[in-house]
């Protein structure tokens, strides 16, 4: 896999997130994936995350998007932009990309109502692991975000 | 309006009115009567066990610095230089030898004493240097680790003020077969644009479940580990109850909710053997209850965590959910009871952004006029009454609740009006 072509994955992945693909956003994962959002720099077995979701915890959070929980009514639209795309290792079989990662999301309503009609958004570092060829899949997606230390509202769509 | 106007209650009513909620000059007003008057939460011991060590927060509308001294006591100062009134520290925890203030230099002691001012000559010799340290909050008092602080120099002694709900502390406490955790590092935190009081209401609240925790209760079924129905029924199991003070729970019997642990194998029985062996196995049963405990006004204790509720005005509010780390325990207990945690906690969990949805609603809601009362006489009818308990008839009631707007209306209480925020 090329740079190019790790940029596109990527690209067509948070595609699918924008366009609300979440069974095919899933399907991109491995089974043995994880998908983490760290607070801070620390061994996760002694610090909480905000997320971190081994395949079981990654199918819940795409089941509860559907379930319409309040967090989640009316649901999260979101942009994701991917930048500064860097391959750091690439074999046949795996690859490490780090990249940026621009996210804008919107719940969409009357701005009378608290907490809808206001666009946010979030920049994070990302680390991809791709493991795979032909057919690529995700083994570590790990965001981390700029506020990821600070208080916030409402983390409930993906990253 | 004045207090017996806004919360109201008589043998079957207890209503409040929706201005506590939305009103700026009651904001105020609580900031001034309660949180910096009454004993509030500052921090938990683990945060600075080394002297230097210190945490950087707010009694209510005041920042405070929480710091161990070189002498090893545990200290609240107010993070205010004496010479023009900046902060003295902007991180929020850390370990320092002195605080010094980055506008003009003066550098305090992390006793809060004065040590020393740049450029001296320009104050007379005689510049009483003993009276310009960090001051201090009046009274700072420690119970199981938990640091309490109050900027009243008068008033009733911790001890006094948690007698009732110190046992129930202890029980909480006692979720470590030493008696003892720290608190992790990291955090969980929330800031959302509503009222502080949504949270107080909220974290006792053994009624919204069913409803705000729907697809949680669905994510249970499909893993296996309880049915949605049989979920539901659980919650005509255990009780709530009203302390004095303001304090209370609901309390559920352990193996009942979902509880703390996802996983259920040996190292789970070995910590249940651990417990018997520290407890005895009718304090075990009751220690490893579920149980939410709120005291009052800013703290809650629970299974996973200490909640912190820090009011910044009137409709922003900011949660701490600070995981804790049991000592005496298997590490890999600790392990699971942080991804326990993480599922439900937190910013992006499975639960706790959908209670964070229904704080905004209420802020939405609550601006509607001719109907400003939020009724809270869930189960007045069936709870029993004791000698400063107020025992519910079902997990469901909000007897909790009501303690706490008791309180809130005793703190409140003592001036004419709840429309005199611009009192001395």
């Amino acid at each position: 896999m090329t740079r190019a072509e790790a940029e596109l994955f990527i690209i067509r992945e948070l595609r699918l997130i924008d366009e609300r693909h979440f069974d095919d956003w899933l399907a991109l994962f491995t089974p043995d994936c994880l998908y983490w959002l760290p607070i801070i720099e620390s061994d996760p077995a002694v610090e909480p995350s905000l997320i971190y979701d081994d395949r079981k915890r990654l199918e819940e959070r795409i089941f509860r998007l559907t379930a319409f929980p309040p967090a989640q009514e009316p649901g999260s639209r979101t942009v994701h932009n991917v930048s500064n795309v860097d391959v750091l290792e690439a074999t046949g079989s795996q690859l490490t990309a780090l990249c940026n990662l621009t996210v804008f999301e919107l719940r969409p309503g009357d701005p009378v109502q608290v907490g809808l009609a206001d666009q946010r958004v979030f920049a994070a570092n990302a680390e991809y692991h791709l493991v795979g060829g032909p057919d690529w899949h995700i083994r570590l997606k790990k965001v981390w975000l700029l506020n990821r230390n600070e208080p916030l509202y409402n983390l409930t769509f993906l990253f | 309006m004045n207090v017996d106007e806004v919360v109201v209650e008589s043998e079957h009513d207890f209503r409040i009115r929706t201005d506590i909620y939305t009103d700026p000059d009651i904001f105020q007003l609580e900031m001034r009567r309660i949180f910096e008057r009454s004993w509030v939460y500052v921090a938990h011991e683990s945060e600075i066990p080394n002297p230097g060590d210190y945490v950087a927060t707010t009694i209510g509308r005041q920042p405070v610095i929480v710091a161990r001294g070189d002498d090893g006591q545990v200290r609240v100062l107010l993070n205010h230089c004496r010479h023009r009134g900046s902060v003295v520290c902007r991180l929020e925890r850390g370990h320092a030898e002195h605080f010094r203030c980055p506008y003009h230099g003066w550098t305090y002691g992390t006793d809060g004493a004065l040590l020393g001012i740049a450029q001296a000559t320009g104050y007379p010799e005689d510049m009483p240097l003993a009276d310009l340290g960090l001051a201090p909050a009046p009274r700072v008092a420690v119970y199981r680790c938990l640091i309490f602080a109050s900027l009243a120099a008068d008033g009733e002694s911790l001890d006094e003020r948690l007698s009732q709900v110190a046992t129930y502390i202890d029980l909480w406490a006692d979720r470590s077969p030493v008696g003892s955790m720290v608190l992790t590092s990291a955090a969980h935190k929330f800031r959302y644009a509503g009222n502080w009081k949504f949270q107080l209401d909220n974290g006792v609240d053994g009624y919204h479940g069913n409803y705000v925790h729907e697809s949680f209760l669905q994510i249970l079924e499909r893993s296996g580990e309880k049915t949605v129905r049989g979920y539901k029924d659980l919650r005509s199991t255990g009780s709530v109850v009203g302390l004095s003070h303001g304090d209370g729970f609901i309390d559920r019997p352990y193996g009942g909710m979902a509880g703390q642990f996802e996983y259920h194998d040996s190292r789970l029985s070995r910590y249940h053997e651990q417990l018997r062996q520290a407890y005895g196995p009718e304090r075990m049963q009751a220690i490893l209850g579920q149980r939410n405990l709120l005291v009052f006004p800013n703290l809650f204790l629970f299974e996973s965590h200490i909640r912190v509720i820090r009011p910044l005005s009137v409709n922003d509010t900011i949660v701490l959910m600070q995981p804790t780390r049991l000592n005496g325990v298997n590490h890999e207990l600790n392990s699971q009871r942080l991804r326990t945690h993480e599922r439900f906690f937190g910013p992006a969990g499975f639960g706790a952004p959908d209670d964070v949805e229904m704080f905004v609603n209420g802020e939405t809601g609550m601006k509607a006029r001719g109907v400003e009362w939020v009724i809270l006489s869930r189960g007045l009818h069936r709870e029993s009454r004791g000698d400063g308990v107020w025992l519910g008839g079902h997990s469901t009631d909000e007897a909790p609740q009501r303690s706490a707007y008791r309180e809130w209306k005793r703190w409140m209480a003592g001036a004419e009006s709840l429309a005199s925020a611009g009192e001395a």
